[in-house]
Formats: structure tokens, C-alpha cells, sequence
């Protein structure tokens, strides 16, 4: 990237993360009312709409992702060729969830209709090709379908995985694990300034996705090690291959939270729940990605910092709105957003 | 003979004559008329009419198929202002369409389907009978799909002889019993085969939790040849299941291994091939012979989907409420009656028609009638590569095709290579389709300027100038051009005037960049220019008009600009002293039509001069070579550059380019 494209993304970035919702700004949010909340974010014309209150939420959603995604396409503008690639990487977690949803819909039988409901509407470059997709008869005709395209290798794991195991547990987990693979191998192809902060954020994303995993699969799902294991992907700072080989043969939650590396196991000493992990795993996440956000001289670093904490200030709204869309106390409402905006940071 | 008589044989013999000139006299104004008949050279746009149309849904999909024979109707997509026409009648007819017509396609990748003969008989096809079509191809697609999943199974055999073969080969020099490897042992459990390469290190890591090591003894293109030993006992059962994450494939070793030469295996191989074969000719006799049974109902199954397609092209325009729908859309004012009559005959229920003519406000949705005279045709590719003209624009295709031939025969006037671009156009006239016209348009422009500047082949000896040589005079040349380039200029911004009027945009037809003021401008910038060049002075008059026309344009800006003062300030200044270059380097851009001219003469003299220094045979070389190199590289270049003048100096002026061509429904048979 040249110096005054550099610049200008250090300036675009810097500029957008002005929006970004401090913590004390999410409690004041969730008093508001939903036409000041709609005023605010420019949701107006959304929320008057006269919809039925799932598709009004579910319409919310999509122009909340519709907002996000624009904001990739006004960063990805300075961008070299392997930056806008990795960003773009980034963003295809939401072809993903539509690719899940085809995938679930064609295991139950769903009317097009109702797997279109659904869907996410994306722009041409992260879209998947919905009408072939759509027309495919069943799962393996999907993903050798969706093999054509440009998710040819997670489509072609899945598939084999499909056809060996017939589980959507499978499927979808082998198409998790390719997708933050694929970000690994990215970042692992930059060199210079950018390849320590990528590192970093890309470290934290997957320290949290890691410790996550390894609790349900080890201790919800009760897999072997070794299953365990082979789900989950090495990250380049605290959960490493060396350390997950050892945290997969243990038993309990206490074990492993007892074993975890500085400063995660500071942080989730006496957790005593998954969802308690899940917490303070995506209050990690935000230290790290502010840290970089306004300490790193990478733009690219800074602007997937940026857009990971705009993704969780997204689903905060989205929950607040949901909140007021189906009459819910505020008190719940705080509730739930004290202990799912983490989730917005995962593809699961 | 009586004076009367006279007259009357002066009448007779004046009258073909007569005729004559009034066929050309009808044919020039109907280049500004109304009539239809899209293969006609046309400028201005065919008038349009916006139709509504209310009938029965169970009147859809005849109405669709009428309007799908008349090739007269291009939907409208916006839906109705009404709000109680909130319903969508052919939602489901297209969802089953558009599933019955993928399941065709996947059908057609596996069996080929003969093309369709030509309609006989245009029948409506009910929901019941698409559904009915679209089960049947589901069934069939289930079949087919049978024979895809054995053509699969067939390749993945293939590359697991050829794997198995690479596996022993690379065995072969290692002193082991691989027969030994084929079942556990007591205490050892063996698994040999196939792992994506990505997969390799965290199975490796995965297994090692479970007492078992993995090797790696060959790596190619996304496969690993993995090898996994490990202690039989409790863990063996975990293992199965990360294997089968992995995408482990095993690789069998067989029975006789230990007992068999290399020869041997080699020739065991050979005959696992040869099964396969067979296997793979027994499936394609058995395509054949499913296609032979079902080749009838497949192409009647195509048949069907190509009468429904009119209703779901319709599909996306149609609102309804109760068992009343409606539909609008666009179709050319001539073609109107025609079609109403049309539904009249077609129709079985009693329907309302609304014709209206474009409001100012829909302009923009209005779709042009696009020409489809055949002599045009290229140079309407060309036009279109630039955008399609808006509703109510010029169309420049005759004006493009025209300016276009004048600017490309001056800047490559040679009868001989024009000969040679035409008579090649001609003689690949059927690969080249309608693309050969505009060859043969190009070299007969060519050519006849070759005859005005008497040069053919660069030679300018051979032939009298009808004119002169562009090298005899080249200020003269120059001279010509800058005039070509004026009038260019005053057309394309008289043009870019009047497609703003006629939409509506009146003040910007006046005021705005390229409007009625700018070309004032412009003229009194010529005139001044032209003062100084003649009596070295810029003159009054023409002051005066370049300064109150510029402080105009600038006015008018300034209203159209928000922001600070001084940002204001800036972007006024910036953009005055924009149109004035602006115009004088455009103005200037026109004089390379002279100069291609001459450098066209300039190169054949250099030809002629490296001929005149190599003996017979490199001189005839030279020449063949160095014309063959002006026709390709300087007729291309010729070429660029007067697109170059149409698309910057003339369309940009004049043709906004954003407008949508007439799509009607048509039977795409």
C-alpha cells in the first residue's frame, strides 16, 4: 500500500471508530426508546415499516449488516490486493451463515420460501450463488454445487466430511474450521508492519474461539481429546498446539480454566459456567482489538479491529432493539446483553 | 403539339424523378419521426406508452404468452400505488418454473436434450400442468442423478488405482511385508490411505492423543499418503471418528501382495482399469438408453418451461387481490391497438386496458428502442459499449456511424488499404456477422479518401489527387481539421442542449456545463481566437461574450454548490477555469485528425526509403511487411483514436448513456 493510501486508511479508520459505543454508552442505549434508537441509527424506515415483528427484526438485522458491510467496502478501497482478500475473508462469515442456513434447510425439508426468510442479502462479492444453491435437491448436491465457486475448499471438506459422517454437527463445524483457517493462512502470507498486530488480533479471536470449543465439545458434547483436537485451530498467541494438546485431555471445567495461560487464566479465574467463560473471553477480545485499534500503525490491523468491535456494537443494538421489538423489561434486556454481545464475534 | 399536352408529357417525364425525391425526402424526416420499424436508422426516440392492465388471474399466463407473441411489451417492475394490491398471484407458478427448469439443466448436464424444432402451436400452460412437468423432472432428475453419482464413483475409483499405484511403487524399494500391513495384529493397528494435505498436521496431532503416530510418506498436488500405527485397545474407537473428520480415505493393499511380482501387480492394475472401463462404457449405454425412453418427455418437459417463461419473466410485475390482477408496462405507442386487439382474441374473461402516455417524472424508467438495422448494428455495439440512450435522447448511432467513417477515412485515406480492410471485411463477412458492414464501411471510407488525397498504398504518384496530398499542405490540413473539430463540438453541444429541453431539465439545458451559455462561450472563445490569429486581437465582442457567459456558468454554479464561503470560492474558480481548457484542448484534440493524415504519409515514405536501400528481394519484403504493418498497427490506432473522440469530445457532451433498452417478452424459441 502506498504511503497515501496508508494514511488514508489510518484516517478513514480513525474517523469510524468515533462511532464506536463506549460501555457506559450501551446502558444508557437500552433506557432509550425504540424511535429514538431508530433516529439514531437510521433505522427509521426499517422500523416503520408494517411488518410482522419477526421480519421487522429480522429486517433490522439485515440492514445493521447491510451498514457493515458498506463499511468494509469504503475501507477495502486503499487496499492492496492480499489486504482487501483478507478483509473480504473476514466478511464471508456472513455468506457462511447463509450457507448454514441453505445446509439446514435442505436437511429439514424447508420450502424455498422458508429457507429465503433466512437468508442474508450480501453484496456480489461475498455472495454465495443463491438460486443454484437453492435449487439443489439436497446437501451433497449443494456442496458439490457450492465447489464451483470460490468456497470450493471448505465445500469440498464439508462434503467429504458429509459423506463419511452424515452429521450436520460435522458439516458445520468442518465449515467453522476451515473458515478461520483460511483467515490463519491469510494473515500468515503478510509480512512487515502488519504481520505482528494481525497476529495479535487474530491470536485473540482464536484464543476465544479455542477456549470456547474445547469447553462445549470437551465437556458439553463429551468428545474424545483427539475429536477435540482435530476441531479446533492452533492460535498464534496463548492457545497454541502444544497447549491444546494438553488442555484436551482434561476433565473439568476448574481443570481447565486452572491451567490456562496469563493473562486468560487471570481473567477466568472462578468462572464458574461456559456462558460465564463465554463473558469475560469476549471482554478480552475488546481490550485486544482496542488496544490495536488505537496503538498499531497497520491499517489493515486497525481496520479489522475496528469492524470486530463494530460487528459486537451492531449485535448490542440489534439485541436492544430486539428487546423493545418483543416488549421486554429493560432489566432483561441489560441482562442479555451483559452476556451475548460476545457472540456476535463468532460464526457458530 | 398543344401547350396542355406539353405540360402533361413535362409531368410524365418529371414524375419518377419526383417520386424519388420524395421517398428521400420521407426517409430523412422519418429519422426525427414517429414510425415504427426498428431496423430503420432513427434519432430521435420511438414514443412509448405506458400500459395497465387489469384482468382475471386466471387470464395470466394467456396474457403473458399473447404479450410474449405480439414482442411488443417490456414490463414495468414498479408495484401499484394501490395498497390493496399487496398480493403476488404468480409467486408459486415461478418458484415450481424455476425448480422445474434447474432440474432440466441438471438433467441436460448428464443427457444431452435436443434443441427445440420450432412452435408448431402456442398453447398456455396452467399451474397444474407446470407442477405436474416439475415432478416428473424431479423424478427424472432423481434417476439421472443416478448415473452422475456412478460417473463420480468411476473417477474416485480411478484416482484410487492411480493413488494405490504411486503408494506401492514408492514402496517397492523398502524391504517390508506390506502384506503384513494389510490387517492388525494382536498388538498393532494399522490404517494406510489418503488425507487432504491441509488436514495432515492436526491429524497428526489428533491421533498422537489417541497413542497413535502418523506418517507422511507422499505428498502430491492436495493429497497426503499418510501411514497411522498405534496400540489396539479402548482409544481405536475415537480414532475412527477423527478419521472420518479428517476426510481419511484408505487405501486398500491387496490380498496377494506378498505372493505378487512387480509384473504382476502391474498387470492387476492393468485389469482393475480395464473393469472400470467396462463399467464406464456400461453407464454410458445405459444414458443412452434412458435418454432413448425419455428424450420424447424431456423435450416436450422444454417445451412447456419455454411457454411458462413469459408468465414468470411477467411474474415479478404482477400484483393482485382476490382473483383480480394487475400488471403494467411499456410498450411503443404504433404497437398499442395491435396488442390490445391481440388480448381481445386471446383473452377468456373481460379485461381493462389503461394506455397513458411517460410522465416527466418517469423518464428515466422509460426503455428506448434500440436499433436493429442491420448496417448500423455495429457501430449500435459501439454506441452501447459507451451506455444506452436515455428516453427522449438523440440516439447517436446514425450521427456516430457517420462522423465515425468521415474521421476514420481522413486520418487513413489510401484506396489500397482501404481496398484491402473492405475486401477482407468481405471475405469474412461470416465470421465477422454484422461486424463485416462496418470493414467494408471503413475501408470504403478509406478508400474514397485515398481518391481525395491520391494515395494508394502510399504511393501518391500512381493517382491524381482529387484534392492534394495531406503532406503538400500540412497547415492547410491542420486548418481543416480544427474546423472539423469546432463544428464537432457546436453539434455535439446543440445536441447535449436539446436532450436536456426536451426532459425537462430547462434550466440546466441553459445554464449547466455543456448548455446553451457554454456553447455561447465557446463561440465567442472561437471568434476571439479566430480575431487574434487574423488581426492579433482577441476583439471586444467576443470578450465581452466569453466573460458574461463565463461569470453565467459561474452563477450557476455557485447556486448549486453548498458549503463555506471560501470552499465555494474555490470550486467556482476551479471549475471556470476547467470549462475554458477544457474547450480549448478539446478544440485542440481534433487537429490529430490531420495529423494521422500526414503521419500516414510519413510512414509509407519511411517504407519506401528502408525498400530503396535493400536489394529486390528485401525491398519487396520491406514493402509487403511494412504495409501489412500500417494496416494492423496504424489502422488501429486510427481506430482508438477516433473512438476516443467520440466517446470524450462528443458523447460526453451530449449523451447521458444511462438509459434501458426495450426488453419485450418474447418466446426465446
Amino acid at each position: 500500500m502506498s504511503a497515501a493510501a496508508h494514511a488514508y486508511l489510518n484516517t478513514r479508520v480513525s474517523i469510524m471508530a468515533t462511532r464506536l459505543l463506549a460501555a457506559d454508552r450501551v446502558s444508557g442505549l437500552a433506557t432509550q426508546e425504540l424511535s429514538e434508537l431508530s433516529d439514531r441509527f437510521g433505522l427509521g424506515e426499517v422500523l416503520d415499516a408494517q411488518l410482522p415483528t419477526h421480519a421487522k427484526s429480522r429486517a433490522v438485522e439485515q440492514a445493521l449488516i447491510q451498514s457493515l458491510l458498506a463499511e468494509v467496502n469504503v475501507l477495502i478501497r486503499p487496499m492492496n490486493a492480499v489486504e482487501t482478500a483478507l478483509v473480504l475473508s473476514w466478511a464471508r462469515k456472513f455468506a457462511l451463515f447463509n450457507l448454514k442456513a441453505l445446509i439446514r434447510g435442505k436437511l429439514h425439508h424447508l420450502e424455498p420460501s422458508a429457507i429465503r426468510d433466512h437468508l442474508y442479502d450480501l453484496p456480489p462479492r461475498l455472495r454465495l450463488s443463491n438460486q443454484a444453491l437453492f435449487r439443489t435437491e439436497n446437501v451433497l448436491e449443494l456442496l458439490r454445487e457450492l465447489e464451483q465457486g470460490p468456497f470450493s475448499l471448505i465445500a469440498r471438506q464439508a462434503r467429504e466430511v458429509y459423506e463419511q459422517k452424515r452429521e450436520p454437527f460435522a458439516l458445520e463445524a468442518t465449515i467453522d474450521q476451515r473458515y478461520y483457517a483460511e483467515l490463519m493462512r491469510q494473515i500468515m502470507q503478510f509480512q512487515g508492519a502488519s504481520l505482528q498486530p494481525l497476529r495479535q488480533l487474530f491470536g485473540a479471536v482464536l484464543d476465544r474461539v479455542n477456549l470456547l470449543w474445547l469447553l462445549r465439545f470437551r465437556l458439553t458434547y463429551q468428545f474424545s481429546p483427539s475429536e477435540t483436537f482435530y476441531h479446533l485451530i492452533p492460535s498464534p498467541r496463548l492457545l497454541h498446539r502444544e497447549r491444546l494438546l494438553a488442555l484436551v485431555n482434561l476433565d473439568s471445567l476448574p481443570q481447565v480454566l486452572e491451567v490456562l495461560p496469563p493473562p486468560l487464566g487471570q481473567l477466568m479465574a472462578d468462572a464458574d459456567s461456559i456462558i460465564e467463560v463465554q463473558r469475560r473471553a469476549g471482554r478480552h477480545l475488546v481490550t485486544e482489538a482496542r488496544q490495536i485499534l488505537s496503538q498499531s500503525a497497520s491499517g489493515v490491523a486497525r481496520a479489522l479491529a475496528y469492524l470486530i468491535l463494530r460487528e459486537m456494537d451492531l449485535a448490542t443494538l440489534l439485541t436492544l432493539i430486539q428487546g423493545q421489538l418483543l416488549g421486554l423489561p429493560v432489566e432483561l434486556v441489560s441482562a442479555a446483553l451483559d452476556q451475548a454481545a460476545p457472540e456476535a464475534v463468532t460464526i457458530h | 403539339m398543344k401547350p396542355l399536352s406539353k405540360i402533361a408529357a413535362a409531368r410524365d417525364a418529371l414524375m419518377p424523378a419526383w417520386t424519388g425525391l420524395q421517398q428521400r425526402i420521407k426517409r430523412l424526416l422519418a429519422l426525427f419521426g414517429d414510425r415504427y420499424d426498428a431496423r430503420g436508422p432513427r434519432l430521435r426516440a420511438l414514443p412509448m406508452k405506458h400500459l395497465r392492465l387489469m384482468l382475471m388471474a386466471d387470464d395470466l399466463p394467456q396474457a403473458s404468452l399473447t404479450l410474449a407473441e405480439t414482442e411488443q411489451f417490456h414490463p414495468d417492475p414498479r408495484p401499484p400505488q394501490q395498497q390493496q394490491l399487496g398480493q403476488q398471484p404468480g409467486r408459486d407458478y415461478q418458484e415450481i418454473y424455476q425448480q422445474a427448469r434447474a432440474r432440466l439443466e441438471k438433467i441436460a448436464r448428464v443427457v444431452p436434450i435436443d434443441p427445440l424444432p420450432a412452435l408448431d402451436q402456442v398453447q398456455v400452460i396452467a399451474p397444474e400442468m407446470l407442477v405436474r412437468v416439475n415432478d416428473q423432472l424431479g423424478t427424472r432428475w432423481e434417476e439421472v442423478s443416478r448415473f452422475e453419482e456412478i460417473q463420480r464413483r468411476l473417477d474416485e475409483d480411478e484416482r484410487t488405482i492411480h493413488e494405490q499405484e504411486l503408494a506401492l511403487e514408492n514402496f517397492a524399494n523398502l524391504n517390508l511385508d506390506l502384506g503384513a500391513l494389510r490387517n492388525k495384529t494382536r498388538f498393532l493397528d494399522f490404517y494406510i490411505g489418503l488425507v487432504p494435505r491441509e488436514n495432515v498436521n492436526r491429524l497428526q496431532g489428533a491421533v498422537a492423543l489417541a497413542d497413535h503416530l502418523l506418517f507422511t510418506y507422499l505428498q502430491r498436488d492436495t493429497t497426503a499418503h499418510v501411514i497411522i500405527v498405534g496400540p489396539t485397545g479402548e482409544k481405536e474407537q475415537q480414532l475412527q471418528s477423527v478419521l472420518s473428520s479428517a476426510g481419511f480415505q484408505a487405501l486398500e493393499i491387496p490380498h496377494s501382495l506378498a505372493q505378487q511380482s512387480p509384473a504382476e501387480l502391474k498387470q492387476d492394475f492393468i485389469r482393475r482399469r480395464q473393469l472400470l472401463d467396462r463399467e464406464r462404457a456400461d453407464c454410458v449405454a445405459a444414458i443412452a438408453a434412458w435418454n432413448q425412453t425419455h428424450a420424447a418427455a424431456l423435450l416436450e418437459a422444454r417445451r412447456t418451461l419455454l411457454l411458462a417463461e413469459p408468465l414468470v419473466m411477467l411474474n415479478p410485475t404482477i400484483r393482485g387481490t382476490g382473483s383480480l390482477a394487475v400488471f403494467s408496462g411499456w410498450a411503443p405507442a404504433q404497437a398499442v391497438a395491435a396488442l390490445e386487439q391481440q388480448l381481445h382474441h386471446s383473452l377468456h374473461f373481460p379485461f381493462a386496458l389503461e394506455v397513458r402516455d411517460p410522465t416527466p417524472e418517469e423518464r428515466s424508467l422509460v426503455p428506448t428502442v434500440v436499433t436493429t438495422n442491420p448496417l448500423l448494428r455495429p457501430f449500435a455495439t459501439l454506441v452501447q459499449q459507451y451506455g444506452i440512450p436515455h428516453y427522449g435522447e438523440i440516439d447517436p448511432t446514425p450521427l456516430f456511424a457517420l462522423t465515425f467513417l468521415l474521421m476514420f477515412g481522413m486520418m487513413f485515406g489510401d484506396v489500397g488499404h482501404g481496398a484491402v480492410i473492405a475486401l477482407a471485411s468481405w471475405l469474412a463477412r461470416h465470421r465477422l456477422q454484422s461486424f463485416a458492414y462496418f470493414g467494408i464501411a471503413a475501408g470504403g471510407s478509406s478508400l474514397l479518401f485515398g481518391l481525395i488525397f491520391g494515395s494508394i498504398f502510399g504511393v501518391e504518384d500512381w493517382l491524381p489527387a482529387l484534392w492534394m496530398a495531406p503532406l503538400h499542405d500540412p497547415i492547410l490540413m491542420l486548418k481543416v481539421a480544427l474546423l472539423w473539430g469546432i463544428l464537432f463540438i457546436v453539434v455535439a453541444c446543440g445536441l447535449g442542449i436539446y436532450n436536456r429541453w426536451i426532459s425537462g431539465q430547462r434550466q440546466a439545458a441553459l445554464l449547466a456545463p455543456h448548455g446553451a451559455v457554454n456553447l455561447l462561450f465557446y463561440l465567442g472563445f472561437i471568434a476571439g481566437g479566430f480575431g487574434l490569429a487574423q488581426h492579433g486581437a482577441f476583439g471586444l465582442w467576443p470578450a465581452l461574450i466569453v466573460i458574461g457567459s463565463l461569470l453565467t456558468l459561474a452563477g450557476y454554479q455557485w447556486r448549486h454548490l453548498s458549503g463555506p464561503t471560501g470552499e465555494k470560492l474555490l470550486v467556482v474558480f476551479i471549475e471556470t477555469l476547467d470549462t475554458v481548457i477544457v474547450y480549448l484542448s478539446n478544440t485542440l484534440s481534433f487537429l490529430r485528425v490531420s495529423a494521422f493524415s500526414m503521419n500516414h504519409a510519413a510512414l509509407a515514405l519511411a517504407i519506401f526509403t528502408l525498400a530503396e536501400m535493400l536489394g529486390s528481394f528485401g525491398t519487396l519484403l520491406t514493402l509487403i511487411f511494412g504495409n501489412l504493418f500500417i494496416l494492423v498497427l496504424e489502422g488501429g490506432i486510427v481506430m482508438i483514436q477516433v473512438m476516443r473522440l467520440q466517446y470524450y469530445e462528443g458523447f460526453s457532451r451530449y449523451f447521458s448513456g444511462d438509459g434501458q433498452a426495450f426488453a419485450p417478452l418474447r418466446l426465446r424459441a
